[in-house]
Parts: C-alpha cells; sequence; structure tokens
C-alpha cells in the first residue's frame, strides 16, 4: 500500500534528509532477510538514532494504520525482517551505542543496533563476555538476538538469549515507552521482559537491552570424535549426559557434511567417518581435564574411529573450522539449500536421522546434516537447485514432512531462528486454536491497531483474522441458571 | 449470590463428584485466605475438572484461589473476594519423566519432594531450593517464583520452566511453550506464568529442565567481622573464573538460625562438580575469604537442609529485599537497621552473587512495618531494587502494599493483561501487583 506524501514528509521532519531510504533501490536492500525466499521491500526505510525518534516514528504510524517492519542486521533467517505488506521499515543500525558496562554487577546495557560479538570485545580483555553466540555473531545485532530468541552453538550449557536478557526499553505498538526488567532481580508484577524477549518486534521495538554477562571460563577442551554411524555418535552423545556432564557446545555432522567440509575447506575430517561429534566443555580448569578425560573414554567406549583433543588453540580453532564453514561447504554439493531448525527430544536423535533419510529417499532430495546434538536442535540442510522449479518444489515438500516428523516426535518447529512468516503457517502444528488464542490477544496488549510486524509469528486465521476462538468446556447445562 | 448457591453446589458435585467437594464449615473456615472463609473447596483430580470448574466459575462470576501446599497464601495483598479455593494437591501424577532428555512433566500439585525422590533415583535435580521446599507443590513454586540458594548457578523457576498446561479464568486449557529444552516457537507463554500468583491462568502441568547431580559437592563457611568485608568477599567471587552453585550471605541471626557458629556477617559457599575442581576452587575461595580476613571452614553437607528448615520457620513477616550486587553488605546493614527501628531482629539470608536477600523477624504493627518497608523502598528505589513481602499477617498486608511500586508503562501493559484474560476478576482477585 503506498504511503500517502503527508506521512513521508513527515517521516523526514522526525528523522532528517538522511534519516530515510526512500529509493526504489535504496529499498530493494530490505526486501529480504537471509531467508531470501520471502520478498517484500518496504514503501520506506526509517534509520532513527534515538528512543524519541522511534516513538515519534510508531506514532506517526499508528495514526495511519501503517504498518512497522523492525530490522538490524536483516541477518535473520525466517522472513521476518522483510515487509510483505509494506509499510515503514525501521532499521535500528544507527543506534549501536554501549550505554553502560556495570561488570561489579555483572550486566551491560546497550542500544539494539550493537553487533553482538562487539560487546564481548568490550569486555573480553577484563574475562568477560557476552554468552548468546549465534553463528552470525560477527554482524547480526542484540536487538534481533532479543527479536528472535537466538540461540548458538554455546546454548546447551548457557541457555539462549531469553536466559541473558534482564531488562529491555521497549517502544510498544501503541507508541508508549516502557522500561522492563532491569539490572536488580526479584522484580515485582508479570515478567514481561520474558515474553517480550523472541516476539520478533510484533510487540513493538527495543530501544534498549539491558544483559548479563559472564565470567570468561578458566579454560575450554575441545574434542573431535569421529563415528561409523550417526547412531552410535548420538548414542555417545546420550552416554555424555547421562554420566552429568553439560558440555558447553556438543556438535554433529553427518557423513554427507563431512564429505561438503572435508573437500570445501579442508578441514581434515576423518574420511570414513558416518558422523563426527564436536564436543567443547570449558569451565574450571580441573573440571575441564577431569570431564575432557572421561568424555574421550566415553566416546572410545562407544565406538569412536578417532578421538582428537585439541593442544592448544589454533588446534580449536582447526577443529571447529569445518563446523563454522559448514553452511558455505555445502555449496560444492548444490546451488542452494532449505535450512531448517526444528527440535526433538535429544533421546531420540537416531529416530529423527532415520525418518530424515527416509524424507530424503521419497522427495528425491540430499540432506546434508550438522546440528546441536546436545540439546537436539536438527540444522537439516535440504539441497536443490534452484534453476529446477520441480526440485526446489520437492525440498519444499520434503521440508514440510521433517517438521511434522519432529513434531511427531514430540519436537518443536524452531529450536534458535524462530517463526517469522516462514513458519507462521506451521505454527498450528504444536499449538491448538485455544493457545494460538492466547497468543493473538497476548500480541494485542502491546499492539493494539496490529501495526506492528503483520504476517509474522502468528498465522491469520483463514476466517476471521486473528480470531481464534477456543471451544470452552461445557458446564452442565440449567444446573444453577 | 446467595440463592443461587445451592445449584451452583450441585454443578460443582456434577462436575467433581460429591467427594470431592467440600463444604462443612470447619473444613471451610480451615481452608480461610486472609479472613476470608470460602464457601466451597473443590479438589479436583484432573485438569479436566479444573477446567470445568473455572467455566462454571467464570459463568457465576465466583472467585477463586487456587492453592497448592498452601505455604505462599500469605503473598500479595489479601483477596478481596473469595467462593471458592482450588486446591490441587490431588493433581499430583509425574505424567512424564525422560531422564534421557533431562526433562520431567508434573502435574502442578505435585510436591518438591515426591519429585526429588523420583529424579534423585537418577541422580538428576531439579535446582529449585526455597525455604521449606520439600512440602511444596511445583505450580506453586511457578506461581509464586519461589527460589532459594542455588539460583547462583541454576537460575530461577524462568530458567526451568519450558513448558505449561494451565486453564484461563474462562475455563479454556491452554498450553504454552514446549517439551524439549530449546524452543522459539510462539511467544515465550511459560514466562509470562512465572511468577503470576495464578491471576492469568490457574497452572495444571508443568515441562521442566532438570540438571545432573553433580558428582561431588563442598560446602564451606566464611565469617567476617563486618558486612564490608562480606561484600569484599563477594565481590572477589563475582570477579573470578570459580563456579560456584550457591553464595549465601548469612547475618548473625541467620548463622544461628542456620546452627553455623557466631558472627557479624558471613557467606556460605558450595561447589559441585567433579572431586578435584571443587578441591582446587575451594583452594581460590579460601584465598579469597583470607584476603578478606576471613578464615573458610568446611561445613557438613547437612548445612542446606537446616538452611531450608530454618528459613521456612524464621519470621512472621518475610521480605525479599532486591539490590544490586555490589550493595549487598550495605542493602544488609540497612535492613538490619530499619527492622532494628522497629524494635524486632531481622534474620537475613540471601543470593549474594545476584543481590537477593532475604530478611524474616517477628510480627510487629502495620504501622511499623510500613515505615521500615518504606525506608527500605526509599533506600533502594535509586538503584532500581525492591521489596516485595513475602509473607505477613493480613493486616499488614491491608495496609502496606505488599509489592510496591511498579512502572506505571510497565503496570498498564499487566492491567491490559488482566482485563484481557480475566476481565471479571475470577482467579485471585485484588491479591496481585496494582490490586490486579
Amino acid at each position: 500500500m503506498p504511503l500517502g506524501p503527508g506521512l513521508l514528509d513527515e517521516l523526514r521532519r522526525i528523522l532528517g534528509p538522511d534519516g530515510l531510504v526512500a529509493s526504489a533501490e535504496g529499498r530493494l536492500v530490505y526486501e529480504c532477510d537471509m531467508h531470501t525466499f520471502y520478498k517484500g521491500a518496504p514503501d520506506v526505510v526509517a534509520l532513527p538514532e534515538s528512543t524519541a525518534e522511534v516513538v515519534a516514528i510508531v506514532r506517526l504510524c499508528r495514526g495511519e494504520r501503517v504498518p512497522i517492519v523492525p530490522r538490524g542486521s536483516g541477518t535473520g533467517l525466517i522472513g521476518g525482517a522483510m515487509a510483505p505488506l509494506g509499510g515503514v521499515m525501521i532499521g535500528l543500525n544507527r543506534m549501536t551505542r554501549i550505554v553502560e558496562i556495570d561488570l561489579a554487577n555483572r550486566a551491560a546495557t546497550v542500544q539494539p543496533g550493537l553487533i553482538n560479538l562487539w560487546l564481548t570485545r568490550a569486555v573480553q580483555e577484563r574475562g568477560w563476555f557476552f554468552a548468546p553466540d549465534p553463528s552470525s555473531q560477527m554482524v547480526s545485532s542484540i536487538g534481533g538476538n532479543v527479536s528472535t530468541n537466538a540461540g548458538g552453538p554455546h546454548c546447551l550449557k548457557y541457555g539462549i538469549t531469553a536466559n541473558h536478557v534482564l531488562g529491555l526499553e521497549l517502544v510498544t505498538g501503541a507508541g508508549e515507552v516502557v522500561r522492563l526488567g532491569g539490572k536488580v532481580a526479584d522484580r515485582a508484577g508479570y515478567d514481561l521482559t520474558g515474553v517480550a524477549v523472541g516476539s520478533e518486534g510484533t510487540f513493538g521495538l527495543v530501544t534498549a537491552v539491558t544483559v548479563r554477562l559472564l565470567h570468561t571460563a578458566e579454560a575450554v577442551q575441545t574434542i573431535l570424535a569421529s563415528f561409523g554411524s550417526i547412531e552410535e555418535a548420538s548414542e555417545a552423545v546420550s552416554a555424555i549426559i547421562a554420566a552429568g556432564i553439560i558440555p558447553a557446545a556438543l556438535e554433529m555432522l553427518d557423513e554427507l557434511m563431512i564429505r561438503a567440509i572435508n573437500e570445501g575447506t579442508g578441514a581434515g575430517y576423518p574420511k570414513d567417518a558416518g558422523a563426527v561429534l564436536l564436543i567443547e566443555l570449558d569451565g574450571p580448569r580441573a573440571e575441564v581435564l577431569a570431564q575432557a578425560e572421561r568424555v574421550a573414554t566415553i566416546c572410545r567406549e562407544r565406538g569412536a574411529l578417532d578421538v582428537r583433543v585439541a593442544r592448544d588453540e589454533s588446534e580449536r580453532a582447526l577443529l571447529w573450522k569445518g563446523r563454522k564453514e559448514a553452511a558455505g561447504a555445502v555449496g560444492r554439493l548444490a546451488p542452494t539449500y532449505l535450512l531448517q531448525d526444528c527440535v526433538v527430544p535429544r533421546s531420540r536423535l537416531p529416530e529423527i536421522m532415520r525418518a530424515l533419510r527416509a524424507i530424503a529417499e521419497r522427495h528425491r532430495v540430499q540432506i546434508a546434516n550438522v546440528f546441536h546434538a546436545g540439546d537436539g536442535n536438527l540444522h537439516p540442510l535440504i539441497l536443490y537447485d534452484d534453476r529446477n522449479p520441480e526440485e526446489l518444489e520437492r525440498a519444499k515438500a520434503a521440508n514440510e514432512a521433517l517438521l511434522h516428523a519432529c513434531i511427531a516426535m514430540g519436537g518443536t518447529i524452531t529450536g534458535e531462528h524462530g517463526v517469522g512468516l516462514d513458519k507462521a503457517k506451521n505454527l498450528p502444528l504444536q499449538y491448538g486454536e485455544a493457545d494460538l488464542n492466547f497468543m493473538a490477544r497476548l500480541r494485542r496488549i502491546f499492539d493494539p491497531d496490529r501495526i506492528m510486524n503483520p504476517g509474522k509469528l502468528l498465522p491469520s486465521h483463514p476466517a476471521c483474522g486473528e480470531g481464534f476462538r477456543p471451544a470452552r468446556p461445557r458446564v452442565p447445562e440449567g444446573a444453577w441458571i | 449470590m446467595s440463592i443461587l448457591a445451592r445449584p451452583i453446589q450441585g454443578a460443582l458435585a456434577a462436575i467433581v463428584g460429591r467427594e470431592a467437594l467440600v463444604d462443612d464449615t470447619a473444613a471451610r473456615v480451615s481452608a480461610a485466605v486472609d479472613g476470608l472463609v470460602p464457601r466451597w473447596i473443590v479438589r479436583p483430580r484432573s485438569l479436566e475438572h479444573v477446567s470445568r470448574v473455572l467455566a462454571l466459575a467464570w459463568d457465576a462470576e465466583l472467585a477463586v484461589v487456587p492453592r497448592g501446599g498452601g505455604n505462599a497464601l500469605a503473598l500479595g495483598h489479601p483477596p478481596s473476594r473469595l467462593d471458592l479455593v482450588l486446591d490441587l494437591r490431588r493433581l499430583d501424577r509425574v505424567v512424564e519423566y525422560n531422564p534421557d532428555d533431562l526433562t520431567v512433566t508434573v502435574e502442578a500439585g505435585t510436591t518438591m519432594g515426591a519429585l526429588a525422590a523420583r529424579v534423585g533415583a537418577r541422580r538428576q535435580l531439579l535446582p529449585l531450593d526455597p525455604a521449606g521446599v520439600e512440602r511444596r507443590t511445583l505450580g506453586g513454586l511457578a506461581a509464586t517464583d519461589a527460589s532459594g540458594p542455588l539460583r547462583a548457578r541454576y537460575g530461577t523457576m524462568r530458567d526451568l520452566l519450558l513448558g505449561v498446561r494451565f486453564v484461563q479464568a474462562d475455563g479454556v486449557m491452554t498450553w504454552g511453550g514446549a517439551k524439549v529444552v530449546k524452543s522459539v516457537s510462539g511467544y515465550d507463554v511459560p514466562k509470562l506464568m512465572v511468577g503470576a500468583l495464578g491471576t492469568l491462568g490457574v497452572l495444571g502441568e508443568l515441562t521442566l529442565r532438570l540438571h545432573p547431580e553433580p558428582e561431588f559437592e563442598a560446602t564451606w563457611l566464611a565469617v567476617f567481622t563486618d558486612v564490608a568485608a562480606a561484600q569484599a568477599f563477594v565481590a572477589r567471587l563475582v570477579d573470578s573464573t570459580v563456579q560456584p552453585s550457591r553464595v549465601e550471605f548469612l547475618n548473625r541471626a541467620g548463622l544461628a538460625a542456620c546452627g553455623a557458629g557466631d558472627g557479624p556477617a558471613a557467606v556460605a559457599v558450595s561447589i559441585g562438580t567433579a572431586e578435584e575442581a571443587v578441591r582446587a576452587q575451594g583452594e581460590t575461595v579460601a584465598r579469597f575469604a583470607r584476603e578478606a580476613g576471613a578464615w573458610l571452614r568446611p561445613l557438613g553437607a547437612s548445612f542446606w537442609a537446616a538452611h531450608a528448615e530454618a528459613t521456612a520457620l524464621d519470621g512472621a513477616i518475610v521480605l525479599s529485599v532486591g539490590t544490586l550486587v555490589t550493595l549487598v553488605g550495605e542493602t544488609a546493614a540497612e535492613t538490619e537497621r530499619a527492622v532494628a527501628a522497629a524494635g524486632v531482629a531481622a534474620t537475613l539470608t540471601g543470593a549474594a552473587t545476584l543481590g537477593s536477600l532475604r530478611a524474616a523477624f517477628p510480627a510487629v504493627e502495620p504501622r511499623a512495618v510500613g515505615t521500615l518497608v518504606e525506608r527500605l523502598r526509599a533506600f533502594l528505589a535509586p538503584v532500581g531494587g525492591g521489596v516485595i513481602i513475602q509473607r505477613a499477617p493480613a493486616a499488614v498486608r491491608a495496609a502496606v502494599d505488599p509489592w510496591g511500586p511498579v512502572e506505571p508503562g510497565a503496570l498498564s501493559l499487566m492491567r491490559g493483561l488482566k482485563d484481557e484474560f480475566d476481565a471479571k476478576r475470577v482467579l485471585n482477585p485484588g491479591r496481585f501487583v496494582g490490586g490486579l
């Protein structure tokens, strides 16, 4: 829907001439996030530099009922930071200040556009870090991490973004600034901070984030173990957890992925392996040494073909190299891929991998796997050639079948990427009418006119907009009235 | 309403069965909440029962107070009205325990003691240890966001609750979250339910994340000459690679209550992991203690059980005092002074590395409680801290806002939530922040 000229003038007045991207070619840059299936350029991109400017934009848009799409670095994987209905995109990349670092209270407050890794860089010399580490952390913004409740390889031990957010400054869809949570724990009232994290811009825009910082571990140990099969590797994972060890990261690669990585990066993973486990332990030195020894023993007992323990930082980097470049390496196998993010209970990993192979065969696609085995978070890459439309259709069908399989095993449709436009339609796989109704009503508390990131996170109901109608239980009739 | 009482009773009996509906006077009086005697006590055996009872309550606009073990009924404002007490203790099944996945799903009335026995047999634990934890129900722990010393390492209920089945005020059964340890599918509804005192829905079933029991654990106590020295010790721990399970501050009365000796201020530290790593970190902790002028002495494992029991019984009035980590010492001293000004002595405990203190003292006049709570709130306001009355006689909570001020914008959203999900004010009416 085209914006009225009055609205553009008002935006220009709020932001100045440098604060808007209105040209067609300029807007094109913002038409999608990293899930490039979904394209929709905003009518204009606003680049505010302060909370006050954000408030002014939201109030203006609310008055005109114009959709708002928040955006950080645009590295999301869910079709979240794109504008299917047009409207005003608010890019927060100019709000990158570190407002406060307070190590004695284990906290920092930052603006949403700050790049994730920059925060760790600002404190690492003093021995601290910000735990959420999505693979995009060199470019993704903390505001974006909060919006999607981002995870990362190390969230097995440290938890996802929500576990590290203490407080937020939020500009709601109603244009009100609210301060939620803060450095001090034990606050009265509903945990609005907790529910706002992961709300994917549907509640409003986060303009400041107070996060928990952690002290860097005394020691880190990285182990690479290769196995003949995914089943054996999965059993080793279960045995490690059963031994009471929660590694910082516990990553698995399957045969196809190992081949792609070996050919693409020269990481030198064992050639004949059916699965590779990458295990990272961190903590006090004596603990890490003791646990590393036990992990190596467990892997050998479970039939590992090879167990390598990194002896220094450069060996550690080498072991991680293949894992980190996995997504790029599959480029050697196929021109492009669909990346999935579903989760199953960890104990069902062997079962889901069998199901996955059957799905690949049935839909005649190749699926390469690299995933967070410790928490059962799969990242199958469904390979296809985008020059062949029929192949794309098969890849999409395999993708849907995979989601169904994960849900059937008691899992979830997204472990760390989020819902966005991509999976809004899949949410009913996991939630009933009553559950979706609750969420839709929750959204309206923060965004009464439904201008915030419309079409994302929740499916729109075919019959009546967002009005999912749950069935109420029947009260015995005529009993008292 | 009274002319309708008999038909409602018939409907309740039709739902839960006559045996699960209690209406005799003695039982009702003993189930009173802050002096309000319910007309009925209902003891549902299934979530389906809860759903149908609430649907009825909604239509008849009854006021419902859900309860578990009854340990936290003195939290919040006294209810504005009360018709029905929903006693959830019969919902006590462990629905699904998956030790390989470190997850468990329990009904809300399951006690922590029962759950701990079940998962303890597999050397796993749900790391929540508030006062009197054994007798408390999981639903109650979640609704009141109760926590204890172990939060230093494992966080609180918000970090452990993965999924929740709850019944909305109008009887609609609802699920939020997931049954796996990692999910960002839809809004994080479990977070909204933690600490909400059942005001947005009655918690029925909880899926929780478990942790492995540490293979070895040791506890030490450092007694300091004053709170400033204790504070210096805590600061040293925070800025180190030591990973303690608990860092509990204790004042003189706290030490005595736990039977752990005498001194103006102390910190108990526990570490749980591989034995050699516990010993190595223990040496570091001992060095920090020496630098702050104290000796570290080992405590038996029974110390924490004694702590949990002592804090369950330690006073008619209990406050949680939230402060900055860097102000734990000063806040403790100010709390001692404020309580002393009311003519009694405070027993102080609390998670020092999180700035989460707990003050307990004998009953004093409501006016005196008001004075000391206001004094502490004024002291803490500049740093964003606060005081919540966790337990007190009804007269105190009628006279003094037990929650304290909430930021107006946030409170307005909270009111919006309550209006949306419980417009008729059926669930725990009046008890929550802002009288919601």
